[in-house]
């Protein structure tokens, strides 16, 4: 029998990369707590789970972002719940003094929320996890191409939405 | 508007902090998910049935009233039986008077054995040899 896992060193080492991955995919915080709760008492349960896994942050993204999918489908249609998270107002970033950074933080949050939650995955994990686009496939199930395309659309998109923003603050 | 600018604009922007109580919970909820090995591991059937309780009570509760009334027919099935023989007998009993009345409407006192086969034709000739010899 595999020895239980390290719970408290995955926790410390993971879960903030979680949590902002779960936060941003749901807009959702109460969701985000079950899922990274779910995601927790997956690993103590199957102490084998991360075995043979080369990359944990990686394997982890994947698993969370199964269970935030599977949350989903119980929830009913992706679109349905789209829609849901489109008007959530949700805070992922964290908060600043200085109003203009807080202006294009809120910008930048609804910017998200309007993307598609299969490109805003990829765009959080290429921007704000530093995945390149093979790791970002293996941890989304995609093609390395679908990735990238994903993550052009959503990032031009953005870009129309902040451009007043953007060059106002620059 | 430069891409990379732009793109590293977005990735300077902190992420929010994951709240610190959720550090206790989660692992808490974690470690006591796990059942511990001195605790009996829930059976197949126990995690099936703890499913839906109330609905297996009521299909045993069923099955149980089924049982009960089978198990009541079979025991009642020789009371019948003892209940069927004296109708038997009022129907052979009915059969007797029927053939006696119509024996005596045909001009026989004869009282005729209801268990007799009828007169089956002429009896041989010996039989009818040694009635006549006694005449």
């Amino acid at each position: 029998m595999p020895a239980p896992p390290d719970l408290e060193r995955l926790y410390d080492e993971h879960a903030q990369a979680l949590f902002a991955f779960l936060l941003n995919f749901t807009r959702d915080e109460n969701d985000t707590r079950d899922l990274l709760q779910e995601i927790f008492i997956r690993l103590a349960r199957e102490p084998g789970l991360l075995r043979g896994a080369r990359d944990e942050r990686a394997f982890l993204i994947r698993v969370a972002h199964n269970a935030a999918i599977d949350l989903m489908r119980r929830r009913g249609t992706r679109q349905k719940y789209h829609d849901q998270f489109a008007e959530d107002e949700v805070s992922i970033f964290a908060t600043d003094e200085n109003p203009d950074a807080v202006a294009f933080r809120e910008a930048l949050s609804r910017a998200l929320a309007e993307l598609p939650a299969d490109q805003r995955a990829v765009v959080h994990l290429k921007l704000w996890e530093n995945l390149t686009f093979e790791e970002i496939a293996t941890a989304l199930d995609l093609s390395p191409n679908t990735a990238a395309s994903r993550y052009r659309y959503g990032i031009d998109k953005m870009r129309e939405r902040l451009r007043p923003i953007y060059e106002e603050i620059k | 508007m430069n891409s990379d600018d732009f793109e590293k604009r977005l990735q300077s922007q902190p992420m929010r902090q994951i709240p610190g109580e959720w550090r206790t919970q989660i692992l808490q909820g974690a470690k006591q998910s796990v059942p511990s090995p001195l605790d009996p591991r829930p059976s197949f059937l126990s995690t099936l049935l703890w499913l839906n309780p109330k609905a297996w009570a009521s299909l045993a509760v069923v099955w149980i009233t089924i049982f009960a009334l089978q198990f009541a027919s079979r025991s009642g099935a020789p009371k019948i039986t003892t209940e069927s023989v004296p109708q038997s007998s009022v129907f052979w009993m009915s059969l007797r008077y029927e053939q006696q009345t119509l024996v005596e409407l045909m001009g026989n006192n004869q009282p005729v054995d209801a268990d007799q086969p009828p007169d089956a034709g002429p009896k041989p000739h010996s039989e009818r040899q040694s009635k006549t010899a006694a005449v």
